[in-house]
């Protein structure tokens, strides 16, 4: 399968000159996302000599005839005219003004949809507001659909239409159609990518077989939180002759950024703003980076940078939030996300963040509103979740946040932070049979912050199991240990003092001694001291037996 | 790509983060079915000659038209024709002439409001204010998609309106040529995708937050006090979610499907919602009249209570114990007394839920309340305490006291619902006291009592448990008088009026049950009562073992129902039910009567007796002597089994149960005879008597097998006394009895 693959990609001056085409004809239909990302990709590539360059397509009868037409609507929709462009267009034939047409068309409607949200007649009606040309689009639509007279473009714009009716199984349909007849155009795919809720739905549709195929499922894993097949495919990808292309290596970063591969991730940022200086896009997402690291410096250095480019952005909003707030000023840092917010309602992000700084000023009536809305946005977004839950901890009320903890932890099954949380939790209401399950799962799938062994050696001690607790702490230690960075983990010289006296307890003497020695080597006071008066006992107790026989002087 | 403009899309309502859901205070605008329903009150008010129940009709119509939903102006001429048919043209008329564009710019005369009719109606004045005002804030681009929405509101129901000979209809359908053709093309897409679009057209447009508001608290007060006539659960939620989409921030609405959704029980949305719910009502109480801080926490404690609540109803007792102890915690915290109140008064309630003791936690919690002055947590708390106290043998007359002196109380705070659940609770006491007279009469006092609330939608209160339990106790007294249509009658209201899916279901689905066990078994059925057992042991472990150990010992398997008997006793013992209790002891008495163990039925059936009458429990007392008299009987002492009988016999015949009576009456007939042997014949005579009375009860009950058992026995007597012709009688009747059932191969003399 895998060579398969690499032989497709191994006519690059191919692919190149499918990119050029489609750049080209995307273009003339005013699809602009479509074309900034067919020529991101071509730029990745190596030029082409000028004889090999595509020529243009050869006009026929018809578009000769709607040549004029075209010219003049194309202009007007360049300049945002939209029911003029297709006033203009109305009686052509050929498919690209037809296209043009309808496009205009939807435009035209949606701007004015927009325009009406401000104006409506009253607060209800807010969300009641629609695009009103969409109707009679989808019946002109269908019925061409069901004459065959759709092409790929058409296609698409028919599925936009149905998926902005809430049609959506017709809607994915349809897409599946476009990207059979039009596999280079990306802005299917991506609606598609969209639409697609879980891995047995993607598994189910039939897809072109294409390179462009490649790029979708890693996008598309990437969306489902399945981030290592995502990063093999990328990897794939690059090996294949893409390995400039930023889109490819911002969507790597993204997707180390989402299994918080945090250096992996800030190193791809770094040489991504290397390549791409003027990049907005997914600038968010990098000071989010820069801020776990708390890197106040390279924060700064991109705030800076981002308002020169665009101050109304909303990522550049996010990115000030950010920086406010890792400078600990939430009331900018909450005025910047409302602005994000304002740019784009529907940004899931800087809800979500804007919660974060409300937590942090104790506005937590506010947070909780923010966090709401996040949810409303995107009902998968676990972080909102796990936030709501954070602040009902903190208003000291475990057992309502457990409702959220466990939204949050059913959205990433994998995440041992939710689980951390979740015993904890249990822990506070005193369940600690719940609590112990949820510790060990925790540290099962990959405790990150380190944290869930401690936490169950230290319920194993409350519980008097010491032998458990031994053994959490052996494994927490060679954890520690292993990962060979020196953390500053305060936590190490307890678990090391707690493995020397319950080797005393033991009689295993010469463990207890290596305990206690290694304890010494860290500078928390108490249980140094508690160290060094053990290593005196460890030594002296082969030679005096009375504190063997009498271990309750010892402890 | 798709969405142009996206600057442009900023929300006027966001201050500070937080959307405020109407920040210009204006809960109502002027839509096309406002302006008909204006251009019907403007004609209503302008046409003098009217017929009085014309008139009547039409004002009674209006507050529905004015709170409702929007209607389709087809609907409305309907509803307005079905009233008065000459106002329908008038309306239609007026109507189709706001449509002129001259007129509806310059003069807006439709809103004009005529002088009479503010004066008439001070609420119909204000809503045409109302309406008035939102018209006049308009900009002009929304007064003209207002006149474009008008239009299209007329055009969807007829050619009629526009075939009107008004010169501004032609100068609408020349300004706009595709109209018609996009009707044709609705008209296809209808054909072609029918389902979608059908359930596009169903969902009425957005409701205007007045109208929401009515319809939730319309909903809200039909749930709880009517469930029947609510909107169904799924077309509600349907209704719910519709009220959401269009406004996310209307919290109210998550409250009523958080109601909705515990209505089918379940769990997921019924949490989802109400935790929504809260989640939104903090902010709320955050900037509300409440002052800032205090209605915070206070919206937090009360969405724990909730939650807890919520856990007890689908009887999660361990998560609603902990989220107890945190809506405690958390209002100890606060040093909020009435919260911690309710708190104590949730927690005695789930102990009680759970089977374990929690007088004291109740006595705690009755004194608090009546501290700081919170009647009604104050009295359901002497209630639980009566309820607890009756189980436990309190004296009678002191628990009658404290539930008369509550009662006080209730009429004069005019607590509705807790004078029902007093007058329950006094027909469940003297229920078990056995005195049917007095339950019987409590439970029609309930029935027949107009309650206090106030009486909205047309719609009574009559759906609490207090009723469910009171209909209960009156369909089994009459069951145990051998009145089965009337049970049947009583069954087919309760099944009505609280659905199987109800919380209180359960209450009548026992009773059911143990109605038809009890007739299967008197029947001589055995059969029939098999697949009860089952069904009881489903709503109750307890009863449905003691009717087990019944069935069993009714089959003969003693062996079987002597075991479960004794498993049955320490159960009891354990959660210290008394009634059970003495009921098994009889059961076992009877048992050891099977293997002619009378002498060791003798201890059991005292300590029944000791233990009935320490609780005052009457109809069990005389069952219990009942029984004595008969072991007595067997043992060869019918005088002193006769002296008991005729103590017990007036009871018994005053508040017994038919086929109680008819047994009472046997043995007393039986001792009767067991004397005649050794003394005179009148001794006999007032045997026939008792027995002819007798068969009486029994024949009403249609009881085959007794009526055999005392068929023969009147043969016996008549053939000592001589009545040959008598004794003939008799002995047929006993014979085509006895061929009718099937031989018990018991002896006639060896039960009770």
């Amino acid at each position: 399968m895998a060579a398969t693959r690499s032989s497709e990609f191994g006519d690059l001056v191919q692919i190149k000159k499918q990119l050029i085409s489609i750049t080209a004809q995307c273009k003339e239909r005013g699809l602009v996302h479509s074309v900034k990302w067919a020529s991101e990709l071509a730029f990745s590539l190596d030029p082409l000599p000028l004889n090999e360059i595509p020529p243009a397509p050869e006009l026929t009868e018809e578009d000769a005839r709607d040549l004029d037409a075209l010219c003049l609507a194309k202009s007007y929709f360049d300049l945002k005219e939209y029911d003029r462009a297709a006033y203009f267009l109305r009686g052509c034939r050929s498919q690209k003004a037809y296209f043009l047409y309808m496009y205009s068309r939807y435009l035209s409607g949606e701007k004015k949809k927009d325009d009406e949200t401000v104006d409506s007649l009253g607060p209800l009606e807010k969300g009641q507001v629609r695009n009103e040309a969409l109707r009679e689009l989808r019946v002109e639509l269908s019925k061409k659909h069901s004459a065959g007279e759709l092409d790929g473009f058409a296609l698409y714009l028919y599925g936009v239409v149905l998926r902005k009716l809430d049609l959506l199984k017709e809607a994915v349909e349809i897409f599946v159609a476009a990207t059979h007849a039009l596999p280079l155009h990306w802005g299917s795919w991506l609606e598609l990518c969209n639409l697609i809720t879980n891995i047995e739905m993607l598994k189910s549709l039939s897809l072109p077989e294409c390179w462009v195929r490649d790029f979708f499922m890693a996008h598309m894993f990437t969306e489902l939180q399945m981030i290592k097949e995502a990063l093999q495919k990328y990897q794939s990808l690059m090996e294949a002759g893409f390995a400039k292309s930023t889109y490819i290596i911002s969507q790597i970063a993204v997707a180390y950024h989402n299994i918080r591969d945090i250096d992996q991730a800030l190193y791809l940022f770094n040489e991504l703003r290397e390549q791409d200086p003027f990049r907005i896009e997914n600038m968010d997402t990098f000071s989010n980076l820069l801020y776990v690291r708390s890197m106040k410096p390279e924060l700064s250095y991109l705030a800076h940078n981002l308002v020169e480019i665009d101050k109304y952005r909303v990522e550049t909003c996010c990115v000030i939030g950010n920086y406010y707030s890792l400078r600990s000023q939430h009331e900018k840092a909450a005025l910047y996300f409302q602005r994000a917010l304002k740019l784009n309602p529907r940004c899931l992000g800087a809800w979500t963040l804007m919660g974060h700084e409300y937590m942090e000023m104790k506005n937590t009536s506010a947070a909780i509103q923010a966090y709401r809305h996040a949810i409303e946005v995107n009902k998968r977004d676990y972080r909102a979740w796990y936030g709501l839950g954070q602040t009902y901890e903190i208003l000291k009320m475990p057992f309502y946040s457990l409702y959220y903890y466990r939204k949050a932890h059913q959205l990433r099954p994998n995440d041992s932070r939710m689980l951390v949380a979740l015993g904890e939790c249990y822990e506070k209401l005193s369940q600690q049979v719940e609590a112990k399950k949820c510790y060990w799962r925790a540290y099962s799938v990959g405790d990150v912050e380190r944290m869930a062994l401690l936490k169950l050696a230290k319920l194993h001690e409350q519980l008097n199991e010491f032998d458990d607790a031994a053994q959490c702490y052996i494994i927490y230690i060679q954890d520690i240990f292993s990962c060979g960075e020196q953390l500053e983990h305060a936590e190490v010289s307890t678990a090391l003092r707690y493995l020397g006296q319950y080797y005393f307890k033991n009689k295993l003497y010469d463990e207890a001694s290596l305990c206690a020695q290694r304890c010494c080597d860290y500078n928390d006071v108490s249980s140094s001291s508690a160290a060094h008066s053990q290593l005196r006992d460890a030594n002296l107790s082969p030679f005096g037996k009375i504190l063997i026989l009498n271990p309750k002087q010892v402890m | 790509m798709a969405s142009v403009h996206e600057s442009l899309y900023f929300n006027p309502m966001m201050t500070n983060g937080v959307v405020h859901a109407n920040i210009f205070g204006i809960k109502d605008w002027v839509t096309p079915y406002k302006i008909a329903v204006l251009a019907l009150l403007h004609e209503m008010s302008t046409t003098k000659p009217m017929a009085l129940l014309d008139r009547r009709r039409l004002n009674k119509l209006i507050l529905p038209l004015q709170q409702g939903p929007d209607l389709t102006l087809e609907q409305f001429l309907k509803i307005v024709e079905e009233c008065c048919l000459r106002m329908v043209n008038a309306v239609k008329h007026r109507y189709a002439s706001s449509l002129n564009k001259e007129l509806f710019f310059k003069k807006n005369f439709i809103l004009k409001i005529p002088e009479p009719l503010i004066s008439f109606s001070l609420f119909l004045g204000l809503f045409m204010r109302q309406m008035l005002l939102a018209y006049n804030k308009l900009s002009f681009s929304q007064v003209y998609k207002l006149y474009k929405s008008l239009q299209q509101y007329c055009h969807r129901v007829q050619p009629e309106l526009s075939a009107l000979p008004t010169e501004d209809m032609e100068l609408t359908s020349n300004e706009d040529p595709s109209a018609e053709h996009i009707d044709k093309d609705e008209l296809d897409t209808a054909s072609l995708h029918q389902s979608e679009l059908r359930s596009e057209g169903t969902s009425q447009g957005p409701l205007s937050q007045k109208q929401a508001e009515y319809f939730l608290a319309r909903q809200a007060y039909l749930l709880k006090n009517d469930e029947n006539k609510a909107m169904s659960p799924a077309k509600l939620q349907d209704e719910l979610n519709n009220i959401l989409k269009f406004n996310p921030d209307f919290a109210e609405a998550h409250y009523l499907s958080y109601l909705n959704s515990i209505r089918v029980q379940d769990i997921y949305i019924s949490t989802h919602s109400l935790l929504h719910y809260f989640d939104r009502l903090i902010l709320s109480g955050g900037e509300g009249k409440s002052n800032g801080d205090e209605g915070y926490g206070r919206s937090l404690r009360y969405a724990v209570l909730n939650l807890a609540t919520l856990h007890c109803r689908f009887g999660h007792y361990q998560q609603a114990d902990l989220a107890l102890q945190e809506a405690i915690r958390i209002a100890q915290e606060a040093n909020d007394h009435v919260c911690l109140q309710h708190c104590l008064s949730w927690l005695y309630t789930l102990e009680q839920m759970k089977g374990s003791d929690s007088v004291v936690l109740t006595e705690d919690s009755v004194k608090i309340a009546a501290h700081f002055c919170l009647p009604y947590l104050a009295s359901l708390g002497i209630q639980s305490l009566v309820q607890q106290g009756a189980k436990q043998g309190m004296p009678a007359n002191k628990l009658l006291d404290a539930l008369r002196g509550t009662d006080i109380m209730h009429w004069k705070q005019s607590l509705s619902e807790l004078i029902e659940i007093s007058l329950a609770q006094t027909t469940s006491i003297w229920r078990m006291y056995g005195k049917s007279t007095m339950a019987r009469q409590q439970a029609q006092l309930l029935l027949n009592m107009n309650s206090l609330e106030p009486v909205n939608f047309s719609v009574q209160q009559n759906n609490t448990e207090a009723f469910a339990v009171a209909l209960c106790h009156l369909a089994e007294l009459h069951a145990e008088q051998g009145l089965y249509a009337v049970v049947s009658d009583i069954m087919k209201h309760l099944k009505q009026q609280f659905p199987p899916h109800t919380q209180h279901a359960k209450l009548w689905m026992l009773c059911d049950l143990k109605i038809q066990f009890e007739k299967a078994m008197n029947d001589g059925k055995y059969h029939l009562a098999e697949p009860h057992v089952t069904a009881i042991s489903a709503l109750n472990s307890t009863e449905g073992l003691y009717r087990k150990a019944q069935l069993l010992k009714a089959l003969n398997q003693t062996t079987e129902a002597s075991q479960i008997l004794q498993q049955l006793q320490q159960q009891c013992e354990k959660s210290k039910d008394i009634e059970m209790t003495i009921r098994v002891m009889l059961a076992s008495a009877e048992l050891h009567w099977d293997s002619s163990g009378f002498a060791t039925a003798l201890p059991l059936l005292l300590q029944a007796l000791a233990l009935s009458r320490q609780h005052n429990l009457q109809s069990l007392t005389s069952e219990t002597l009942l029984h004595l008299a008969f072991t007595q009987l067997m043992l060869g002492i019918p005088e002193q089994a006769l002296v008991l009988v005729q103590d017990v016999l007036e009871s018994v015949l005053a508040h017994g149960s038919l086929i109680d009576k008819g047994r009472a009456l046997l043995l007393a007939a039986r001792c009767q005879m067991a004397l005649a042997g050794a003394a005179v014949q009148e001794h006999r005579l007032t045997a026939v008597h008792t027995l002819d009375e007798a068969a009486v009860y029994f024949s009403q009950l249609d009881c085959k097998e007794r009526m055999r058992d005392i068929h023969y026995l009147q043969a016996r007597l008549h053939h000592t006394l001589g009545n040959i012709s008598q004794r003939n009688k008799c002995s047929m009747l006993f014979r085509l009895l006895d061929q009718e059932l099937p031989s018990s191969g018991m002896t006639v003399v060896s039960h009770l």
